[in-house]
């Protein structure tokens, strides 16, 4: 079979992160490759350099035969590169039959644009996948697996010759998965190179011919499909073998620190119950559109729920912004910690001290520089933040080190729950390790802690009771008997994905 | 090395601005020192810089926290004629004299918090964009001052009230005194307090600021409620020395704030910036203003000075950003 | 059927222009002609014909404050010149104004495009920049009715049909014609042209638009001088219908044409706004500049009602946006 893509020993940096070590790659026509390995591996970085996002320090990337240092997007499309994005790329003001026709009309060069070809274009699409979604609405008023599906639609309209998908499952029901890896079998057979990067092993060994795995920047290896098995792939993935010492609950304390009683928030989720002691770490998993990351806003302040309780302590308390949830003495890790959890242009004592800038003050209004660095100093010894000094502006830092700040600025203002929105994205193996530790620690010490993760290997390590949300919805709490099983990993895997075929009929007109 | 590498980063605007008013002091001395330095210009500059001065800070907060406050100049005019109609006994309540007067500074005073306020009510209440609520607010003002006024001057007012404009402590005009110690405690402010902080993480990003629990909120009032407020005292000292109050005074001052504003080292997307840049920046804006006044120069020329140094100082600073980006990663 | 929300506001804001003329008109049954339609739309002609090209503008994600020093720069240099060499052509007149304002707008666009910092700054430096070169370099002095060349005033004055009422003839002014076309050429970009598209995708997404291939500092070169084009025949249409020129009129009126614009519905976040709610946008400003007077209240009332409605206007649609974003957690400030 011809190749479509290689490329040979790239190499691309950041500052201060190295992304792409040395990387060679070889994608043949008809081949479905996955790129597997965690968050910060350097799969997206790859994929930017290939569709001229990025331009690669040193390397080279080749096209059907064409030798580029580094291309454009507009030549990367010529030879037939096409990628669905993550955040799909989509225009929020224009329509889902514009988003989808739009990359080929202006591939085309056309200068005059007509409605009902755009139409066509659209419909053409939808037909492949067999999906029928309003093409007049716009992005904005549609749904986010909508969204997913017009996305798709406008590579596919494009007539690649090798198309990546970074993670294009998330938010679609198992009908839909399986509806759309069949299309990308169909493409297959069509010639059409597909690389995609999912970390749902279930769909990786469903459909992909060869397995590429990365590491902290660095090729592992390529697989065949029958080379390797879940175990093998999680093992490649992570360095080591995947048991992470587990968590086991030390605190005595029985007391419900918080508990959560029928909480509802309309349109988000419904019905949410669970109770959490000091000691606890509590997992909370679920897919995108599960109501997970809502949840978590409204205990933080961020989305108040509609009805239901909150009490801490057995005091029923009302939660309307960050500023109360603080004041009972809940935290909490965003999800994205650059646009959300630090100041990139502002020190790290500055970051440290951002929660809590009247406590480290002179009579609570004049800053007390000295009690900053002593708070910023003690913390950053304590959870180990590589830095020359408290003086470095944040934005410099790793991931690690950086995710490790914004831990400490919430643990500065003692919590005593702590809720971590996926804690370890993007972060490299040995500051993982060192935060799963210090989240023990905690824990050990009195917090309560709700951790909300995607990977499933990882909330078996570090909680001792699960919660599973589906579709808005609690549909099951494991408690410490349940994890101890051994097939403890294929239940949650099983549970956040099956999804009753019916409910899913009323999203699609 | 690095020490002086982290110097020149941060204070490299600092040190042209400085560079350039000594230039400015120099160029004037030698071309038109007689007329520029003497003790009755220095003065006269002293009893300008205040209402300036005043609008500067206002634009400046609101820049430090990302936004533009558009509003300030109506806000200071409609202010000016709230004061004057009490002033000349149209809204007195039979007050006379001292009474009077403290009961204009008072109103004025409150009327500029109440359109601070409402800036900032509507800004975050509803997260409106700055520009344009604040686009809204002018024209809102504006249109309040129209109403009262018809477009004429309000006049007549009790010569006490000029007293203020006029007065001198120590031979320094007691206004720019009132302008130098507000200047000094918004600097110690945004500097030494736990607000200043607050205000700096929130300008510099508002949605970390937020999931931080700081109360943005609380946050945009009181920047909008201050800004209000500066606008307001602006209004005063401009009636106090023009001694009349019309709409539309001093529309041409919304550019040169700008100008102060980027000159003075305030980032338009807020987060960065300080108090003393901006006070250099209105001392040099003086001189400059001063300067083509003493060269008779027309309006529409120093409208093209102003509009050719907004977008040149805007440039320098790309240019030497670009160069601090190069030098730090060599 | 479903009513899309965009098009909800634009009802409502023509149901208000309805039922605010009814209100007039039975005050003062005299608003109730054809004259008065006739003049509203002669007054509002110039704002209309910029709000077109500030609505491309905004659109993108931008702004732009210099459009009337452009138009005044493009009508004073062009009609200087006719002066002086004696030209007396209308065509030459729009032809000339609208490439110095095309070149005006273009020198914004590179600056934007250049400098990377916020569209308005750099357009309030332009608009001093520009207003000062004109009147330092090209001329300071007022021209009446008697220098100018005769076809302006022609222009001025024509009508496209006029009728006989009491005891002078109404007319519906020619400069509909202009900005008709505009506007068609307008809506032809915007929806039926690639470049148009990248418009409105730039103006939701630079980094998408990149993605697919849309070149972001090209689409503003072109934005930017089309306003500056259209600010040139504007100027032109501006010494027509006043019958004389100034050195410093229309700079300064900037303000109104944006606010016009939001009215009408144009995000100045970018990614959105209809032609027809800029123009509504503009006609109920100056149905309410014109017709307060007729319900009792003098011209200084105006600004008063203008920026009551804008304020109004502007908390509604921000909150309406808050809302949605807030739903679906998305958080900007």
């Amino acid at each position: 079979m011809q190749e479509v893509l290689s490329v040979h020993n790239l190499y691309k940096s950041f500052i201060g992160v190295k992304a792409l070590n040395d990387i060679s790659l070889s994608i043949s026509q008809g081949e479905i490759h996955c790129l597997a390995g965690e968050n910060g591996s350097g799969k997206s970085t790859l994929i930017k350099c290939v569709s001229g996002v990025y331009a690669p320090d040193s390397g080279k990337i080749v096209l059907n035969g064409h030798e580029y240092q580094s291309l454009t997007p507009a030549q990367a499309i010529r030879e037939g590169v096409q990628v669905i994005y993550q955040d799909l790329s989509l225009f929020r003001h224009m329509s889902v039959a514009e988003n989808i026709a739009i990359e080929k009309l202006r591939f085309e060069n056309r200068r005059i644009v007509s409605r009902n070809e755009i139409r066509r274009i659209a419909a053409e699409q939808l037909e492949k996948i067999g999906v029928s979604i309003d093409l007049d609405q716009t992005i904005g008023e549609t749904s986010l697996a909508n969204r997913q599906i017009a996305a798709i639609c406008r590579a596919l309209a494009q007539d690649a010759k090798i198309l990546f998908m970074d993670e294009p499952t998330t938010a679609l029901t198992k009908k839909e998965v399986s509806r759309l890896l069949n299309i990308i079998l169909e493409l297959k057979k069509k010639g059409l190179a597909i690389v995609f990067i999912s970390h749902k092993l279930d769909e990786v060994f469903s459909v992909a011919d060869k397995i590429s795995i990365f590491r902290n920047g660095f090729k592992i290896g390529d697989f065949n499909k029958d080379e390797l098995d879940e175990k093998k792939l999680s093992h490649y993935m992570t360095g080591r073998e995947v048991e992470y010492p587990r968590y086991v609950r030390k605190c005595k304390d029985d007391r419900v620190v918080l508990e959560v009683d029928r909480l509802t928030r309309k349109g988000h989720y419904e019905n949410i119950s669970f109770k959490m002691r000091p000691g606890d770490i509590v997992g909370l998993i679920g897919l995108l559109g599960s109501g997970r990351t809502e949840l978590a806003m409204s205990l933080f302040g961020l989305n108040p729920a509609h009805s239901g309780q909150i009490k801490i302590d057995g005091k029923t308390v009302k939660i309307k912004s960050p500023m109360t949830a603080k004041k009972h003495r809940i935290a909490m890790l965003p999800e994205d910690r650059i646009t959300q959890g630090l100041f990139m242009e502002r020190m790290i004592r500055e970051n440290i001290t951002s929660s809590i800038i009247d406590k480290v003050a002179k009579n609570k209004i004049f800053t007390d520089k000295k009690a900053e660095n002593d708070i910023s100093e003690q913390t950053v010894e304590e959870l180990k933040i590589r830095t020359p000094s408290v003086e470095t502006v944040v934005g410099n830092l790793s991931g690690g080190n950086q995710q490790k700040v914004v831990i400490g600025k919430w643990v500065a203002t003692h919590p005593r729950v702590f809720i971590m929105d996926t804690p370890t994205v993007g972060i490299d193996i040995g500051s993982k390790a060192e935060i799963y530790e210090q989240i023990h620690k905690f824990a050990d010490q009195g917090m309560a802690i709700l951790f909300i993760s995607d990977e499933i290997p990882e909330i078996l390590a570090n909680c001792n009771r699960v919660m599973v949300m589906r579709d808005g919805r609690c549909i099951r709490i494991l408690n410490e008997e349940d994890l101890e099983k051994p097939d403890a990993e294929k239940l949650i895997s099983e549970l956040i994905s099956t999804r009753a075929e019916e409910e899913r009929e009323e999203a699609v007109p | 090395m690095n020490k002086i590498r982290k110097l020149a980063a941060g204070d490299i605007n600092f040190a042209i601005l400085i560079a350039l008013t000594l230039l400015a002091i120099v160029l004037s001395g030698v071309f038109i020192g007689d007329k520029m330095f003497t003790v009755a210009n220095i003065q006269a500059m002293a009893y300008q810089i205040p209402e300036f001065g005043f609008l500067c800070l206002a634009m400046m907060l609101s820049n430090l926290i990302g936004g533009i406050d558009l509003s300030i100049i109506a806000a200071a005019n409609t202010i000016a004629i709230f004061t004057a109609n009490v002033l000349n006994g149209r809204w007195a309540f039979g007050t006379d004299g001292a009474a009077r007067i403290i009961l204009a500074i008072c109103v004025a005073l409150l009327a500029s918090i109440l359109f601070g306020l409402f800036n900032g009510l509507l800004i975050s209440r509803t997260s409106a964009p700055s520009l344009i609520a604040t686009l809204g607010t002018m024209t809102l003002y504006r249109g309040i001052g129209m109403a009262l006024t018809g477009g004429s001057s309000v006049g007549d007012i009790v010569p006490g009230f000029s007293y203020l404009g006029k007065a001198k402590l120590l031979g320094i005009p007691f206004i720019f005194w009132i302008f130098i110690i507000a200047t000094g405690l918004l600097g110690l402010v945004l500097s030494k307090t736990t607000y200043g902080r607050a205000l700096y993480l929130y300008g510099g990003n508002p949605v970390a600021a937020r999931f931080s629990a700081i109360n943005n909120e609380r946050m945009c009032r009181s920047v909008f409620l201050l800004t209000g407020l500066f606008a307001g005292i602006a209004g005063i000292i401009i009636l106090s020395r023009v001694n009349s109050a019309k709409v539309g005074y001093g529309d041409t001052y919304l550019l040169q704030t700008m100008i102060v504003c980027v000159i003075g080292g305030i980032h338009p997307n807020g987060g960065k910036g300080t108090v003393k840049g901006v006070l250099v920046a209105i001392i040099f804006m003086q001189l400059l203003s001063s300067a083509f006044t003493i060269m008779t120069l027309s309006p529409y020329t120093k409208k093209l000075i102003y509009g050719a140094m907004l977008i040149l100082v805007l440039g320098m600073n790309y240019f030497i950003n670009k160069l601090i980006q190069k030098y730090k990663t060599r | 059927m479903k009513i899309k929300i965009r098009d909800r506001y634009r009802a409502i804001l023509l149901i208000i222009m309805v039922f605010y003329s009814l209100f007039v008109g039975l005050i003062n049954p005299a608003f109730f002609s054809i004259e008065t339609v006739f003049d509203l739309i002669r007054t509002s002609s110039t704002s209309l014909m910029v709000v077109i090209g500030l609505l491309l503008v905004m659109i993108s994600g931008g702004i732009d404050v210099s459009f009337m020093a452009v138009a005044l720069f493009g009508s004073y240099t062009t009609i200087k010149i006719m002066i002086a060499a004696g030209i007396d052509s209308l065509a030459f007149a729009f032809g000339l104004s609208m490439l110095i304002g095309g070149f005006l707008g273009l020198i914004n666009a590179l600056l934007i495009n250049w400098l990377k910092l916020p569209p308005f700054i750099i357009t309030l430096g332009t608009q001093s920049l520009f207003h000062g070169i004109m009147t330092t370099f090209i001329g300071d002095k007022s021209f009446g009715a008697g220098v100018l060349p005769s076809c302006l005033n022609k222009f001025g004055q024509a009508v496209l049909f006029s009728f006989q009422s009491d005891n002078s003839r109404v007319g519906l002014t020619a400069s509909v014609v202009p900005i008709l076309i505009v506007a068609a050429v307008t809506w032809f970009i915007l929806y039926k042209t690639m470049i148009g598209r990248g418009i409105v995708a730039l103006g939701n997404s630079e980094e998408a638009a990149r993605r697919i291939g849309f070149n972001p500092s090209r689409i503003r070169l072109f934005v930017y001088t089309y306003t500056g084009l259209l600010s040139g025949i504007m100027g032109i249409i501006y010494v027509a219908q006043v019958n004389a020129l100034y050195p410093n009129k229309l700079v300064g009126d900037e303000l109104m044409v944006v606010a016009a614009a939001v009215i009408g519905g144009t995000k100045i976040t970018g990614g959105q706004g209809k032609i027809s709610g800029a123009i509504l946008g503009v006609l109920i400003i100056y149905l309410l500049n014109s017709t307060l007077i007729l319900i009792g209240l003098s011209s200084s009332w105006n600004d008063l009602f203008v920026g009551a409605i804008l304020v109004v206007s502007i908390a509604v649609s921000s909150y309406q946006e808050r809302v949605k974003n807030r739903k679906n957690l998305i958080f900007t400030e």
